[in-house]
């Protein structure tokens, strides 16, 4: 499955390295034997020695401890198994149920596309490293095996036997030859390895490289795969009850879904590798990012949402008020590029600004009835009018500003529809999704949102202007100095107490929002970091050769200061992820209130919390683990031409 | 309003008549209590390469950066090619797309390659298609003698190769002045020389050039005239011949004495 790629070392003389390989190729280091390593690095000296026997027992003990937890007689597992679907989706109606799945092909899609795309600079894992790693997961497993305890035996109905001192367990000589499967897996995962390594010569076993994503593919193909062999888990709950029925196991019920992801996937990658060989890379990229940036928008309110539209309104009031308000701004936009205007064009500005400011001062007294997306519309007109002066000047220039006016407004226009269409689909909650699904929903929107609201503060913070300065400041300070919590309860509970009548905002809304300015404070914190770090040189050079201060910001000062500021970024992301976990306070059912106070409710697993807890630590922890690695090598990858 | 219009435009015409590319009348300027130049009036003209001299703090730099307007002069007007620099952002705009500058620190964009370093601004301010922008800036490279450093990043050259791709990057804008500040005090030795190469070859082309440097042999081969400033003045100016050999001021005379 794997494929092999052996990669001639000697071929690529320095001469010849392009500036990917010269990141990716570091020079070869003279491996020292493992013996020699573990006396320099573990026993170089009595006090060395002395740590490294109490450490390594005390490593040993949580080893155990943990796997006693997990595999005692005790645990439910079949708590997780079964509740898989209530865990990643909530009660979605399982006659709606291929939403969810379109939802998974498209990002499957889009992850392919990209990936195939993508210039590989990375070589991926060595022989050696394949073959030594397959050989020590082994010893892990055999290890496990010995530590765990002895098994408790069990009575006829299958409860646990046990006296007054406690459980009853058999001998470990007798352990040791009931796990003989767990042997026969330590047993052929170090003869794989040991294979490998022996197939191999020295030379080639380090220079020889197994792509990442091929191994990826492969490995996911035997998990795919497995599930038309064997029916993993337990028997899956349907129709969204809480009744499990018997004989349908999770994997089961999801293996076809599941091949025709991975068959999405595989098909996608290889398209966006034939597209990228073809030349089309650049062109598509940029296409795809777009699709990217999309993507939850869509797969929200249009997949997953399925809203109902009534066309009836759509075609008299919908359509018309989206091409009244494109083709009005665009006029607007016309006159105020005209380079003739001057002074005057920002002094209309101004008076469309306090127009759409007066618009919302309107609707909190209650003066005059409006649409929400009409007050809205007014705003981006004001605000677009603020910024026409920046792309005055020849008739293709101002043309082009028109035409992304009508692409922003036929966006906003559509989503704003969609947003207000009743939903085809019935959830028991407002949110659509729940689970570890409702977790991604809020963390894509919160970190798309969130991302250009932190940039843009703390270009205000830094800007010469005292206006944006002391209004940026004021928002991150607050904002800073208020738990997360209590922000998200003032959006969820006290907002819609503030909000004019027949104005309201969904629990789900509410809490995007709050953590979006949350998140946006501290990202602004992090940007301005690299914002400092960018010497004047930079913008005298920028000056020099005549780029307008906003082409200069663009171009030159955010793609230096944000690459600075990845690792703080990246932590923040992570960060934002892992506090979705307070949508539970706020009455949203996510993974960790699915864990913690739905399965236990259940009649079959009633109070059955602890093995939930453990499985929801497990996804958020492969999610977090796998954004930092991800950073680390964009951080490698972007390295490129620092000095 | 229309008073100081007009004198400009009477200015601007007067001096566009005589194909004049810098002038400077009175300009002085302050940092704080400090002044940094004293009422400093010169004419540069098309096709003529002017060395400026001085010690260190004289304010060669500060005379230099307020030609393209990375400073701001407080008196006395400065006219580029017949457009009087103000306030008017359209005029600085106008005016630094017709000034290239060299510096001394080079100031290549780090994140860019040095095709992208080369092209970003006539992409962005000149207009140009991606594809005429790129050809432009290979044969600039070219002419820098660097064609093949296109792919990479300016960390991975050598100053003496950032050097000349700054030269180039402002060669790409189409400039008719360009202006170097001390464009090989940050080099080592062996690296002057290319660059020197790359800006002698530039005098003869006819560039009007406006060169801060401590290089004289470059002032003696290529100059038509140098500037000798001190403490924010103008002290003198000369033929390089009159102002290597006999030069009148006793200032000059000390300053050459001592570097020489
Ligand atoms: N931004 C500034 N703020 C305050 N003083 C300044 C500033 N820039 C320059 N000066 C002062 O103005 C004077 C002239 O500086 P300038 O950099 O023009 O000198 P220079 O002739 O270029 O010297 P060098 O040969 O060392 O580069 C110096 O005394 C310097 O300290
Ligand atoms: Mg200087």
């Amino acid at each position: 499955m794997a494929e092999m790629r052996p990669v001639d070392i000697a071929a690529a003389s320095p001469a010849s390295q392009t500036a990917e390989e010269a990141v990716s190729l570091p020079p070869e280091q003279p491996s020292t034997p493992p013996r020699e390593w573990i006396r320099q690095n573990l026993f170089s000296t009595p006090f060395n020695s002395a740590l490294t026997v109490v450490f390594g027992l005390l490593v040993l003990l949580t080893a155990r401890g943990l796997l006693n937890f997990t595999f005692s007689e005790e645990r439910e597992w079949d708590a997780v198994r079964t509740n898989l679907r209530l865990l990643f989706t909530h009660a979605y109606p399982e006659e709606q149920y291929v939403r969810i799945w379109v939802c998974v092909g498209t990002i499957a899609v889009l992850a392919g596309l990209s990936v195939g795309l993508a210039a590989t600079t990375a070589r991926g894992v060595s022989v050696k490293r394949l073959s030594s790693g397959l050989m020590a997961l082994g010893a892990v497993v055999a290890l496990g095996v010995v530590l765990r305890e002895p098994s408790a035996l069990s009575n006829a109905d299958g409860s646990v036997r046990r006296n007054d001192s406690g459980v009853i367990r058999e001998s470990f000589a007798e352990a040791m030859v009931d796990r003989w499967g767990w042997w026969l897996a330590a047993a052929l995962l170090a003869t794989a390895g040991a294979a490998l390594w022996f197939r191999f010569g020295d030379e080639r076993r380090r220079s020889t490289f197994v792509p990442s994503v091929e191994l990826f593919m492969g490995v996911t193909a035997i998990v795919v795969l497995s599930a038309w062999v064997y029916p993993w888990g337990h028997y899956a709950f349907t129709d969204g009850e809480f009744i499990a029925e018997p004989g349908r196991t999770v994997a089961m019920s999801t293996k076809l879904p599941w091949t025709v992801m991975w068959l999405l996937l595989a098909v996608a990658l290889a398209a966006g590798r034939r597209l990228r060989q073809a030349g089309a890379g650049s062109n598509f990229t940029l296409a795809l990012n777009l699709c990217w940036l999309a993507c939850p928008f869509v797969l929200y309110w249009v997949v997953l949402r399925d809203p109902d539209l009534d066309w009836d309104r759509v075609l008299s009031v919908d359509i018309p008020l989206g091409v009244l308000f494109a083709a009005g701004g665009a006029a607007v936009l016309w006159l105020l590029t005209d380079q003739r205007i001057g002074e005057l064009g920002r002094i209309i500005a101004a008076l469309l600004l306090g127009l759409a400011a007066f618009n919302w001062v309107a609707a909190f007294w209650g003066w005059y009835p409006m649409l929400q997306k009409v007050r809205l519309s007014f705003l981006l007109v004001a605000l677009a009018a603020l910024l026409a002066h920046n792309f005055a000047g020849d008739r293709s220039k101002r043309l082009r500003l028109l035409t992304v006016w009508a692409v922003v407004m036929a966006v906003f226009h559509y989503m704003a529809t969609l947003m207000n269409s009743p939903s085809s689909v019935e959830t028991p909650t407002e949110a659509f999704v729940g689970g570890f699904g409702v977790t991604l929903v809020v963390a894509a929107f919160t970190l798309l949102l969130s991302f250009p609201l932190g940039v843009m503060l703390a270009l205000a913070r830094t800007s010469k202007l005292p206006i944006f300065r002391v209004m940026s400041t004021s928002f991150i300070e607050v904002i800073r100095g208020v738990p997360l919590i209590t922000v998200l309860i003032f959006f969820t509970i006290i907002l819609n107490l503030f909000l004019p009548d027949g104005m309201e905002i969904s629990v789900l809304a509410s809490a995007v929002l709050g953590y979006t300015l949350f998140s946006a404070a501290y990202l602004a914190e992090n940007v301005r970091g690299g914002l400092q770090s960018i010497r004047r040189g930079q913008f005298e050079a920028s000056d020099a050769v005549g780029l307008t201060a906003l082409q200069r910001t663009i171009f030159i000062v955010l793609p230096q200061s944000l690459r600075v500021s990845i690792p703080p970024l990246v932590g923040q992301a992570i960060a934002t992820f892992k506090e979705t976990s307070l949508l539970a306070v706020i009455g949203l059912f996510d993974v960790l209130r699915m864990a913690n106070n739905v399965i236990p409710a259940q009649t079959e697993f009633l109070g059955v919390k602890r093995e939930g807890l453990l499985f929801v630590c497990g996804v958020y922890w492969i999610f977090a683990y796998s954004m930092s690695k991800r950073s680390q090598r964009l951080e490698k990858q972007l390295g490129v031409g620092e000095r | 309003m229309s008073s100081v219009g007009d004198a400009t435009t009477a200015l601007t015409e007067e001096l566009a008549a005589r194909n004049d590319m810098i002038v400077c009348q009175g300009v002085s300027k302050w940092f704080g209590d400090f002044q940094a130049l004293d009422s400093i009036s010169a004419v540069i003209k098309e096709r003529e390469v002017v060395v400026v001299l001085g010690p260190s703090g004289s304010g060669k730099s500060t005379w230099i950066r307020c030609i393209n307007r990375l400073e701001v002069h407080q008196e006395g007007r400065i006219v580029i090619d017949g457009v009087e620099l103000t306030n008017d952002l359209r005029n600085i705009e106008k005016i630094r797309s017709e000034v290239g500058m060299v510096f001394q620190q080079f100031n290549l964009f780090p994140h860019l390659t040095v095709l992208d370093n080369v092209t970003l601004a006539p992409i962005w301010v000149r207009k140009k298609p991606k594809r005429e922008a790129e050809e432009i800036a290979r044969s600039l490279l070219e002419r820098v003698g660097i064609p093949e450093q296109a792919e990479k990043y300016p960390g991975q050259l050598s100053g003496g190769q950032q050097q000349r791709v700054a030269i180039a990057r402002a060669l790409a804008m189409e400039p008719r002045i360009m202006l170097f500040d001390e464009p090989t005090s940050a080099l080592d030795p062996e690296m002057i020389k290319e660059v020197l190469d790359v800006m002698k070859e530039l005098a003869r082309s006819g560039m009007t050039m406006m060169v801060v440097t401590h290089e004289m042999g470059f002032a003696r081969e290529v100059a038509d005239r140098v500037i000798f400033m001190e403490e924010g003045q103008l002290v003198e100016t000369g033929t390089p011949e009159h102002f290597f050999t006999n030069p009148t001021e006793d200032r000059t005379k000390l300053f050459l004495s001592q570097i020489l």
